[in-house]
């Protein structure tokens, strides 16, 4: 271990204090050195960091598993189309800064509803139920085409206006949402530092140690959970906004397994963990299919020559033949679409197997997996 | 208020055996729900593709052993043949996920084994699909047409077929369970592991024949759901085994006598159950709720009776 008592240089102490807002203001700096599509990519990047800090809240802060995530992500998505979009039996052409809380509180009073009746249960019991949740609500968009238009979906939801001007362009948006992730962080960080925070970390860690600590288990969970959903809600009202078209299809499992896996891969219940998982999981496969990605692999025509020569080289020394690689310059695109899943998939097994505190743990939880004799310090847990 | 049944007996009777139908596979998949929970305390998330891939294997065994031109006796034996190879696959393939990335994070928090179910089962659903370019594979449509019955009352060689077969690998399960020495040891592991390994069970082998147990009848539902639905597809694991589940909740989880009856209770819910409701008036339930009505079951059992329906012995509390 390294030898903690010696102080630090000053400048790193600086740069410690100061690393967010450094941080941010590089992110600030990104529209100016990359193209639209880039910016675009970050778009969805900085999105899924706003759900990945939500659910971070649930599993990371108060270790309870939700694999129905998606669900208040459509809560709030819905709340934004069906309330401003031309094509909903309800359309009141609210105005996105009045539909914003209004989204928020719909997916937390559905967070508390769901929570409500489950949160006493264990763990397990709980993924699963908010697993078949979220399946629930999928199938409700698609049934219940009367309100909400079925898989056709509800379109041209309208951009929101900030001081009279339009949010448009990518860049507009990068900021935007950038925005909405800092402020979400904000709050998040501040609750973990909270006793409301340290009341979750009771429960995470030992619920019956918590209760008998005199922490009122239910009551701090369905708290987290409810949080845990707005922050979910705002995501959707964001992403209905931005992408001005919503349908059941955008609502799958797979954005629930895709959050959760930003969580857990970057390090549960870490920030920075977080926008690495967002960074590796929802931006590497889209820059896998740009251009100037192909344009690269185009340069291993080499590389693709060479292996496809191995390849015939097994071909005939063995009985039955092996298919021969496809262009290069369409790894990428091939990459991001089929085999995507299945390196993702495998990637979910080896990071519990080898590091199963995530990439980037938070600084506790590091002590927390430490592999050393010496016990950690005692966590303070109770508020 | 009356209620009039407006449909006719034959319907009826034709509900209720696609309800014991379907209630099968989902019994014979929730055995391996249940007794890896029982043992493990943990849900293993893979065990719907584990299914699938018994699905697979026992195709490609039938399309090798002559696929659509097998006739007269040749098809019960390349039906026997494909439920083996089917139970080989699903076995060989449970233990190597149990060795790789189960047993390394046993003892580790309660998430993280979780969390490396789900990546198998990604992992496995999306290679089977990438292999298959995501097309549906089609059972050779070789078993015997017709049925059995009188009047109102009927059910085709195949529903019987799986049925009955379904039935005969549980009580062989449960024999195996309440009458070997290795049940007798995997029933004392779920008891309590620790007293049962100072008592001279060796632990990690009695999980591995625990899954090995439940993949062998997943990979014999596997064949049987083939044989009967025909199509087949890399993510056809994932709604039986997340209703398995159910069943194996509703039955009370970690019991296989109630994995059996939730499997049941769960098909008749879902066919005979949707049908009634549409009887009610203003209600038109397509197939589609189907899968609704299964979850918003497991929900309202999980709320009102978190042991299960058939509560037993000291379970302790969900």
């Amino acid at each position: 271990m390294p030898d903690r008592s010696a102080p630090p240089p000053p400048w790193t102490r600086t740069l410690a204090r100061f690393r967010w807002p450094l941080f941010v203001a590089f992110t600030c700096l990104l529209p100016f050195l990359l193209t639209d599509v880039w910016v675009q990519m970050l778009v969805f990047v900085a999105l899924f960091i706003v759900l990945g800090l939500g659910l971070n809240v649930v599993v990371g802060f108060a270790g309870l598993l939700d694999l129905g995530y998606v669900a208040f992500f459509a809560a709030g998505a819905y709340t934004m189309g069906l309330l401003t979009s031309p094509g909903s039996p309800i359309d009141a052409g609210l105005d996105f800064w009045l539909i914003l809380p209004i989204g928020i509180l719909i997916a937390s009073i559905v967070g508390l509803l769901l929570g409500l009746p489950v949160l006493p249960l264990r763990g397990d019991y709980l993924a699963i139920v908010t697993l078949g949740f979220g399946e629930i609500i999928r199938l409700f968009l698609i049934n219940r085409d009367d309100l909400t238009r079925g898989s056709q979906g509800l379109s041209a939801i309208p951009r929101p206006d900030l001081f009279g001007y339009r949010i448009d362009s990518f860049t507009e948006w990068f900021y935007f949402v950038v925005a909405a992730a800092v402020v979400v962080g904000f709050c998040t960080s501040r609750l973990r530092d909270s006793r409301i925070g340290r009341a979750w970390e009771a429960i995470r860690e030992d619920e019956d140690v918590a209760a008998a600590m005199g922490v009122n288990t239910t009551k701090y969970k369905l708290l987290a959970f409810a949080s845990g959903a707005a922050i979910g809600g705002l995501g959707g009202v964001i992403y209905a906004a931005f992408i001005g078209f919503i349908s059941p299809a955008a609502f799958s499992l797979q954005v629930s397994i895709d959050v959760l896996a930003i969580v857990i891969i970057g390090g549960m219940g870490s920030t920075p963990g977080v926008i690495l998982g967002s960074l590796i999981l929802i931006g590497v496969p889209r820059i896998l299919q740009f251009r100037e990605t192909s344009d690269f692999l185009a340069n291993l025509g080499w590389l693709r020559d060479a292996l496809n020569g191995l390849i015939s080289a097994l071909d005939a020394a063995t009985p039955g033949s092996l298919g021969r690689l496809p262009p290069a310059e369409t790894w990428g695109a091939q990459l991001a679409d089929d085999t995507r899943f299945i390196i993702f998939g495998a990637l979910l097994v080896i990071i519990m197997v080898v590091r199963p505190s995530g990439l980037w743990p938070s600084s506790r939880r590091r002590l927390e997996f430490a592999h050393d004799d010496t016990p950690p310090p005692a966590p303070v847990t109770a508020p | 208020m009356p209620v009039a049944l407006t449909l006719s007996v034959s319907f009826w009777s034709d509900q209720f055996v696609n309800g014991l139908t379907t209630g099968s596979l989902y019994a014979l998949i929730a055995l391996g729900y249940t007794m890896v929970y029982g043992v493990l305390k943990m849900i293993n998330f893979a065990h719907g593709e584990v299914f699938m891939l018994g699905s697979f294997a026992g195709y490609g065994a039938l399309v090798a052993m002559g696929g659509n031109d097998l006739s007269g006796p040749a098809v019960a034996l390349a039906i026997l043949g494909a439920i083996i190879v089917a139970m080989s696959a699903s076995v060989s393939a449970s233990v190597v996920i149990e060795r790789l990335a189960y047993r390394p994070l046993r003892g580790a928090p309660r998430l993280a084994p979780l969390i490396s179910a789900i990546g198998v089962s990604i992992f496995l659903q999306y290679l089977v699909l990438e292999q298959t370019s995501a097309r549906a594979k089609f059972y050779p449509d070789i078993f015997p047409r017709g049925a059995l019955g009188a009047g109102p009352f009927e059910i085709t060689y195949i529903q019987l077929f799986l049925i009955a077969s379904s039935v005969a690998m549980m009580a062989l399960l449960y024999a195996i369970i309440q009458r070997t020495r290795l049940g007798r040891a995997i029933r004392a592991v779920a008891e309590n592991p620790t007293n049962a390994s100072l008592m001279g069970v060796d632990v990690n082998r009695t999980i591995v024949f625990v899954f090995i147990l439940g993949a062998a009848m997943a990979g014999v539902a596997g064949v049987l759901y083939g044989l009967f639905f025909q199509t087949i597809r890399g993510s056809m694991g994932f709604i039986p085994g997340i209703k398995a589940f159910t069943a194996a909740v509703l039955g009370g989880i970690g019991s296989i006598p109630g994995a059996m009856a939730g499997g049941y209770v769960l098909g008749l819910a879902e066919t005979v159950g949707r049908e009634l409701l549409n009887e009610l008036p203003g209600v038109n339930l397509g197939n589609q709720w189907r899968d609704v009505i299964a979850f918003t079951l497991l929900v309202t059992i999980l709320i009102f009776r978190p042991t299960g329906i058939f509560a037993q012995r000291s379970t302790t509390r969900a």
